[in-house]
């Protein structure tokens, strides 16, 4: 195997566990470069869970995380794109700022940022398309615009494996679509992503493979091989859930 | 008495000189620290700071004269801010919990004063201050724990930036909210410290929560917020200084100079409130100025 096909994410029999014993175990997969995973699970299954413990946010308790080959995941290598409703929309700060908080872990405590780090996330929000707001109020946007505008953030870290977390909730239809194209260019770029969605719709636009998790890791592979009804309906449990744009409540023993 | 003579030519002697260079270093310091409180909302904490801090200033008296003010205070500062720390990770903020911790320094401290000759007098010159009769040989180490309380904030600035803003990105980048609220709680201590030898330890906080609260007023603009908060700590205590000479002097009414720089500080607070009220800055609901944006 050469480093270009190496993956830039692999678990082995890996559990994350909150201190208060919620958590996620018997993770089992890898991610190559350039390659798009759905997280899909119902809500309260540990997506976040996994992502956080990816981050080093929520402690590993059994397996093994290799980030690039190694235990330790080098800095700026992963990036995070969080919930948008846990941000303060009065907090005095410019798109621009935020997204340059990007640059933060390549910087330092002692460097302050110079004509590279501002070249980068004038990179970035070209790539979400949002290069003229750059001087607004960050609480002043649309939530849409938030959401891509924390997805720039995350790009101006140029990570090598990007992480996301539910980033299509509540998102119009255009900042659905500037999110999928901008997803679509980062995998041409070779950067790995790892997304936790309700929406198997998306799973099967951008997403090369699938993982289905519900406190423990259900399956794992290839979107056409592993999102059959029979794992969806496993996965859920009596759950509303979207495919081609319509909504099903898989059967379960009691329904929602 | 003329104005010019109570803005300008009070100064020149070495009481209200000395004075006013003390006050506008903590002015400026004050001003850079509060923002971050007021972007933190750390107003509790900070508050408990200037409680805690009393005991220290108590027993460093006792123990060491005006000397031991700094010393005592620094040493009771830094231990609030471990345990403040401690007590807002824990998630143990509860008004009772910390009500008790605050009223047991503070009656250790009064305390520790009550076995004084000048029970009285040494007990004002600790709650409100001495700023007129500051010693000369205290301004090294008042200026040096103001400096290193703004070297530590200008250090991790972005970083405390950051998890003022997104506390969970701030993690997840790799920073240790237990260090930034170390060293953001510990800096908050040192202003206390230096403020409570000058203005006292009941009147600190004026200094901290209101230079920011009027930049949060006048700019949405993240890095004019420190300039201004500095700049209106700065005049607001030239201002304070020089209306208490006026009245003292001038008009024969003997007010306590640290009362008269936060009379000064809170009127200025107002002034600003009321412009922005009238000029439609804020008080508009948050759904128009999302709308507009």
């Amino acid at each position: 195997m050469t480093s270009m096909t190496d993956p830039v994410l692999e678990l082995r029999g890996a559990a994350f566990t909150h201190p208060g014993g919620s958590g996620v175990s018997g993770l089992d997969f890898a991610i190559a470069p350039g390659e798009a995973v759905a997280l899909v699970g119902p809500n309260g299954a540990g997506k976040s869970t996994l992502l956080k413990g990816l981050l080093g946010l929520v402690p590993k308790t059994a397996g093994r995380v290799l980030i690039a080959g190694s235990d330790h995941a080098a800095n700026g290598m992963i990036g995070f794109l969080p919930q948008t409703a846990e941000l303060d929309p009065e907090f005095p700060i410019t798109l621009e700022q935020v997204v340059m908080q990007g640059r933060y872990r390549k910087l330092g405590l002692f460097r302050w940022p110079g004509r590279a780090d501002r070249a980068a996330v004038r990179r970035a929000l070209d790539a979400v398309g949002l290069a003229p707001l750059a001087k607004r109020r960050y609480g002043g946007l649309s939530g849409g615009q938030r959401q891509r505008g924390l997805l720039a953030r995350a790009l101006a870290s140029e990570p090598v494996l990007l992480l996301l977390d539910e980033p299509f909730n509540g998102l119009d239809q255009p900042n659905r679509e500037a999110l999928i194209d901008t997803l679509r260019r980062l995998k041409r770029e070779r950067v790995s992503v790892l997304v936790s969605t309700h929406d198997l719709e998306l799973a099967r636009q951008v997403c090369d493979a699938v993982l289905f998790v519900n406190r423990e890791q259900l399956a794992f592979g290839p979107v056409d091989e592993v999102l059959t009804l029979d794992n969806v309906q496993e996965c859920f449990e009596g759950v509303e859930v979207e495919v081609d744009e319509h909504t099903l409540v898989v059967p379960g023993h009691e329904g929602h | 008495m003329s104005l010019g003579d109570a803005l300008f030519g009070a100064f020149a002697m070495p009481f209200m000189g000395r004075a006013l260079f003390v006050m506008l270093v903590l002015a400026v310091v004050a001003g850079v620290i509060g923002v971050l409180v007021n972007l933190r909302g750390l107003e509790f904490i900070t508050d408990g700071l200037t409680h805690a801090v009393f005991p220290g200033l108590a027993i460093g008296l006792a123990l060491g004269g005006t000397a031991g003010l700094i010393p005592g205070a620094a040493v009771a500062a830094l231990a609030a801010a471990l345990v403040l720390t401690w007590l807002d990770r824990a998630g143990i903020t509860s008004d009772a919990a910390i009500a008790i911790v605050l009223t047991a320094t503070f009656s250790v401290g009064v305390i520790v004063v009550s076995r004084s000759d000048d029970y009285a007098g040494e007990l004002e010159a600790l709650l409100f201050g001495r700023v007129l009769t500051v010693p000369p040989e205290q301004l090294v180490p008042l200026v040096g724990v103001s400096l290193l309380a703004l070297l530590a904030i200008g250090i991790t600035m972005k970083q405390q930036l950051l998890r003022a803003f997104d506390p969970a990105g701030s993690r997840a980048v790799g920073d240790s909210a237990l260090v930034l609220d170390l060293v953001l709680n510990a800096a908050v201590a040192l202003v206390v410290v230096a403020a409570s030898a000058t203005i006292g330890s009941l009147l600190v906080l004026a200094l901290l929560i209101v230079p920011g609260a009027v930049a949060r007023l006048v700019t949405v603009h993240l890095w004019w917020l420190f300039p201004i908060a500095a700049a209106f700590a700065a005049i607001a205590a030239w201002l304070g200084l020089a209306s208490n000479y006026a009245i003292s002097i001038g008009a024969g009414v003997d007010l306590p100079a640290g009362a008269t720089i936060v009379a000064v500080f809170v009127a200025g607070y107002a002034l600003v409130l009321a412009t922005a009220l009238l000029l439609g800055l804020i008080g508009r609901p948050r759904a128009a100025r999302a709308g507009e944006a």
